[in-house]
């Protein structure tokens, strides 16, 4: 599958080299740095020259990691193994072109445990912890919020202190590793912890495109639920949400005063048509698949349970209302109406909204009812912004873009981009999804098990047209 | 100690130097030391000094035996690899050293040294391969790791020769069929053996019954995603069905499997069930619903895996009469931040689905991308308006419209696509030609790319009777005759003749012999000055023999007939798309391209023949099933369900989503300037005061 494994620094010098397969040439590193790293117009991320294509991603620390292939490999698999790389190399502090270089045997080590062959053969964090001789810099449980992060964009990472429970193996100590390894591949035997717990997130984020005259040219939610295990033994977990076809499943009983309902009102009234959703690969699919039921043996650690995507009978949680003119003195004129829509009790934080004004403009006046403003030159856009905004509340903005003297603002020859919109509201489900149980079945009476959830909505592309 | 970096050049004697340093007893501050000079050699490998590295090799020999630390013999399993290729003779005494270390008794080392006795390739390493390669395999009680490390250990001495590889075939099928073996092992072998037919002859076709490939899909719930995804990929074409029950059988078993997370495992169930619908007479429509939302569900994945699916989804709409897929156009949409690969894909994907019924949305959304900054986007945006053109004969009028408002946009390159765009608009809808011929012919001095220049030419001559001034307009391209690139001299000499045939008055007659004449003499491609001769010849032969049978009506037939009628064709052929198939996810699939067009070292796939086998692809009907079974009953559901819960009107607007305010803030009165430094006229105690205030978002 991959033939060959590089790592370039970001200026394009070859930091890991993994030759699979002897047919791969020296040359063939050199090939990609011209083509690709030194070449300034690149449309594709994918390679093929004679019957040679490389795959490539670029990690968060700027490290090119490219995989090199001779056959017609599977790309979907070359492209999650390099992601999952990409993590795994942050995870090991390897994320940089400065550590890399003095740590790449970390990294052969690392690829040894991954790849067999130049196939992939593992990546759940805490079976491949468990393998390497080295201690990961980031705690096991901390992984998954972590490669979240990074898919968003987002440093949201908080270290976890706990570190790691089974000590990492030695050189010496392997014959142990032996008597753990279970019936599933992604839990280990013999799992302890005093305290049972489990944290769920509820991360959802809303994408949006809203037209001149208000309709709604696209609106979708795409979730993810993100699990923290720490619980002992080989539990046999169940979990329910208010999918509008398990509803009337017999497990609806469940237990539904896991979740405190209050924390979301409106949502709980209904239940949600789930468009599609992906698990984790402990989830037992048939059993979903034929009575809508999720059970499944965690991993050990973080780990993301599910993803979904929802279209129908969404929540939004802001309206705004663009008004935009020019003026007969060549300037364009703003007025701007952003209300949110969601309940009183709560409030969004990190409110930011992004108003493009024509490349032109030299200066801007405006006048806000609330939050601040500011113009940006470098990007062509006034930026407005609220570190706090409350529920069902309105605020509107007026301002006015100018060109310099004795120019007029083009309005029609302009592209005009869309306003868009940021923000991040907590305890509010952009879909209505609320999670109605999490209990673990044939579980004895001294098994106690806390739980804990939390539900984010941020925003995806949340784009006003006008 | 060493203060020297690592990553950089080092002379083989500056390394030997630094590894002979300490004493060879096993002292704890020269072994770090050793080792910080064994990783200078891997460094200097990296970066492809590998002759001069050659020259250790005594000395990692020599220390391979003193240090036992994993890390330096990882060094050296290293090095021995990557010394594969020069043949050296110090292979023969490595030998023992890997050997030694394949009975040290540790697991990570045993795979060590497996995998290099795999990965060179000297006779005697692939002999001691072979035998353990065998052992290993038929012991059961080796650990999961090392049986892996065998197995592709085998598919690699099958790569190398073929010759001897049929024991190996033997041990691998062996394992295949053992039920007592754990699934990561069966799963892995059968992948193996599915390469070894891929990539070699030793194997020439893999198939299995019904009863391995049941076998197989009952383990997927115990294999990690990776085994799972292969699985699936070697069961395509390995197993072929042979009723009709037999296929939906599998179908329904392998549907759960689009919900993982991990997109190869999806693409290579997509893969299977889309083999097996091969196989099937009808298909019900929950599946198909379920198909395309697993699909779109995966176009939140990061962007090069979006990427791959989307050329996916486009393989799939191209392939059939009747698309598999049933997807919502608004995913297609492009968003701000999309990278360009992205858009690109997206455009395609928006015109393959343009319809008479959803064309107004889409024509606004290409009417965005149009004034996109990107220049290539616009252009492809425009060039995609005027494909649709063609394409939708009763939507012409609308598509027609936007391109005439586009042009007001007077930006450059817009202007240059639309003229060249409406070549074939007219050629499409000759009659068209009242709606923008006026308004193109403005454009007349604008148009400056070979392509549109052509195309202007072309309106001009062909509707030169609609326009007054046409040789006045016809002059402004002919008059630079001599420095036009050859395209355009092409048109212009083709236009004057067809000029002067249509319409032989004195002026046409001098403009085109004016031409004629600088084709033959002063032009020094021979195409162009043939094609100046034969056209001479026609038209002096015409009008000489006057009552010959090459009258003046025959000439303009020649010159000037009929042209033959355009449409686009976005069916791809049947035959590749078939091959595509049953390659969905695999890099084939993101060119588009058979795959042994590509990769000259694959074999390619078919669907074998069965009773089962559809004959016509396109026959089969997708039919909405009742509660027959559970699973199809709980999806069948869903969709009356969706229509229940829709609102009423197609086209949600912003404002149904509205609910009054609590809080309403108003504006307030005073008026900030944004930029302070812009006023430099204000008094300096002033700017002293604005510039001390914090800024508000450091």
């Amino acid at each position: 599958m991959i033939s060959a494994l590089f790592i370039y620094s970001l200026r394009g010098e070859l930091l890991i080299s993994k030759d699979v397969k002897s047919t791969v040439q020296k040359s063939m590193a050199e090939i990609f740095r011209i083509q690709v790293i030194n070449n300034l117009d690149v449309r594709s991320p994918v390679l093929t020259l004679g019957s040679t294509t490389f795959h490539y991603i670029k990690s968060p620390g700027n490290l090119w990691i490219v995989s090199v292939s001779r056959s017609n490999a599977d790309s979907a698999a070359i492209w999650e193994f390099l992601y999952k790389l990409s993590s795994l190399l942050q995870a090991y502090g390897l994320d940089s072109e400065k550590n890399m270089k003095e740590e790449f045997m970390t990294c052969f080590e690392l690829l040894d445990v991954l790849l067999e062959n130049g196939v992939p053969m593992e990546s759940e964090f805490s079976n491949v912890a468990s393998l390497m001789s080295v201690k990961p810099s980031i705690a096991v449980d901390a992984f998954n919020s972590f490669t979240e992060g990074i898919a968003n964009g987002t440093d949201r990472f908080i270290p976890r202190s706990r570190l790691l429970k089974r000590k990492s193996s030695t050189f010496i100590s392997q014959d142990t590793l032996k008597d753990q390894q279970s019936k599933i591949p992604w839990r280990n035997n013999g799992i302890k912890y005093k305290k049972n717990e489990v944290f769920l997130n509820v991360n959802e984020s809303i994408n949006i495109l809203v037209s001149k005259d208000g309709s709604i040219l696209k609106s979708y939610v795409d979730g993810t639920v993100e699990a923290t295990t720490h619980l002992s033994g080989m539990p046999v977990c169940r979990f329910g949400l208010n999918d509008a076809l398990s509803i009337t499943s017999p497990f609806y009983e469940g237990s539904p005063e896991t979740v405190n309902k209050k924390a979301i009102p409106k949502a709980a009234a209904g239940s949600v048509m789930l468009e599609d959703c992906k698990f984790h690969q402990c989830v037992q699919l048939e059993k979903f698949q034929t009575d809508r039921t999720i059970n499944f043996v965690p991993p050990d650690g973080t780990f993301e349970l599910m993803k979904y995507h929802v279209r129908e009978n969404l929540n939004l949680p802001f309206k705004v209302t663009p008004i935009v003119t020019v003026s007969r003195s060549g300037s364009i004129e703003y007025r701007i109406t952003i209300k949110s829509l969601f309940p009183g009790k709560l409030s969004a934080k990190d409110v930011q909204m992004r108003i493009p004004v024509p490349p032109e403009t030299v200066d801007c006046s405006f006048s806000t009812s609330n939050g601040k403003c500011k113009f940006v030159a470098a990007e062509s856009a006034i930026i407005w912004q609220f570190s706090r905004y409350q529920g069902l509340t309105e605020n509107s903005i007026s301002a006015t873009a100018l060109p310099a003297k004795g120019y007029l603002l083009n309005f029609d020859k302009w592209s005009r981009p869309s306003i868009s919109l940021k923000f991040e509201v907590t305890m509010f489900s952009n879909s209505g999804l609320v999670v109605r149980f999490f209990d673990i079945l044939q579980k004895d009476k001294n098994y106690n098990l806390i739980k804990w959830i939390r539900y984010i909505s941020r925003s995806g592309a949340y784009e006003v047209r006008y | 100690m060493s203060d020297q970096r690592i990553f950089s050049r080092y002379k083989a004697s500056e390394i030997r130097a630094e590894l002979h340093q300490g004493n060879l007893k096993k002292h704890r501050a020269s072994a770090a030391k050793r080792k910080n000079a064994l990783k200078k050699i891997v460094a200097n490998l990296t970066m492809g000094f590998r002759s001069e590295m050659a020259l250790l090799f005594p000395d990692v020999l020599k220390f391979w035996q003193i240090d036992d630390n994993l890390e330096v013999k990882r060094i050296c399993h290293h090095y021995l690899v990557a010394m594969a290729s020069t043949k050296a003779e110090h292979f023969q005494n490595a030998l023992p050293l890997v050997l030694s270390d394949f009975n040290a008794g540790s697991e990570q080392l045993q795979i060590l040294a497996l995998r290099t006795l795999a990965a060179v390739p000297v006779e005697v390493y692939v002999e001691e391969c072979r035998k353990l390669v065998l052992t290993i395999i038929n012991k059961s009680s080796e650990s999961e790791k090392l049986k892996k490390a065998a197995l592709y250990a085998a598919l690699k001495l099958i790569q190398y020769e073929n010759t001897q590889a049929a024991s190996l075939l033997g041990v691998l099928h062996k394992v295949l069929r053992n039920y007592k073996e754990k699934p990561t092992i069966r799963a892995n072998a059968l992948y193996v053996l599915h390469e070894v037919q891929e990539t070699t002859n030793a194997l020439q076709m893999l198939s299995l019954d019904f009863d391995t490939c049941m076998d197989m899909l009952e383990l997927l719930p115990k294999l990690n995603e990776w085994d799972s995804a292969r699985v699936l990929d070697s069961l395509t074409v390995s197993y072929v069905p042979q009723t009709h029950s037999d296929a939906h059988f599998f179908i329904e078993k392998t549907v759960p499997q689009l919900q993982h997370t991990n997109t190869s495992v999806i693409l290579n169930a997509f893969k299977f069930v889309i083999y097996l619908t091969n196989y099937v007479e009808f298909l019900t429509e929950s599946l198909v619903k379920q198909l395309s939302g697993s699909m779109v569900s995966l176009l939140n994945k990061p962007p090069e895996l979006e990427f791959l699916v989307l050329r996916n989804i486009i393989l799939l709409l191209l392939g059939r009469d009747k698309p598999l897929l049933k997807v919502d156009i608004s995913y297609f949409f492009v968003e701000f931040n999309d990278p360009i690969y992205i858009k690109d894909t997206k455009l395609e994907i928006l015109y393959l689905l343009a319809k008479e019924d959803n064309l107004l949305q889409i024509l606004q959304e290409f009417k965005e991308y149009a004034t996109d900054i990107d220049i290539q986007m616009s252009r492809k945006a425009i060039r995609a308006v005027g494909n649709l053109t063609v394409k939708l004969e009763q939507s012409a009028d609308e598509c027609v419209n936007l391109l005439l408002e586009l042009l007001d946009f007077e930006a450059e390159y817009i202007v240059q696509e639309i003229v060249s765009v409406f070549k074939n608009v007219l050629r499409r809808y000759p009659e068209k030609h009242k709606l923008c011929l006026k308004k193109l012919v403005r454009f007349t001095d604008w148009v400056q790319e070979p392509e549109s220049r052509g195309s202007m030419i072309w309106i001009i001559t062909q509707y030169h009777h609609h326009l007054p001034n046409y040789l006045e307009l016809f002059r402004s391209f002919s008059d630079n005759f001599l420095d036009e690139v050859l395209e355009v001299q092409f048109s212009i000499l083709g236009s004057a003749v067809r000029l002067f045939t249509r319409n032989p008055t004195p002026t046409t007659e001098k403009l085109c012999v004016e031409i004629l004449k600088s084709a033959t003499e002063k032009v020094d491609n021979p195409d162009l000055r043939d094609r100046a001769f034969v056209y001479w010849r026609l038209l002096s032969a015409a009008q000489q023999s006057q009552n010959s049978s090459l009258g003046m009506d025959t000439v303009r037939e020649i010159i000037d007939g009929a042209l033959p009628p355009i449409a686009m064709n976005t069916q791809l052929d049947p035959q590749i798309v078939e091959e595509l198939e049953l390659n969905i996810g695999t890099i084939a699939s993101i060119y588009l391209k058979p795959v042994n067009q590509v990769f000259r070292l694959n074999k390619p796939k078919c669907l074998t023949a069965s009773p089962a086998l559809n004959a016509n692809r396109d026959s089969f009907e997708v039919v909405f099933k009742g509660s027959q079974s559970t699973s199809s009953s709980l999806t069948g559901d869903s969709s009356q369900f969706n229509n229940r819960r829709q609102s009423s009107s197609p086209v949600k607007k912003m404002d149904d989503y509205d609910i009054p305010a609590e809080t309403v803030n108003t504006l307030k009165d005073k008026r900030k300037n944004s930029s302070p430094n812009m006023h430099l006229s204000r008094k300096p105690s002033m700017l002293a005061r604005k510039l001390s205030l914090r800024k508000p978002f450091a």
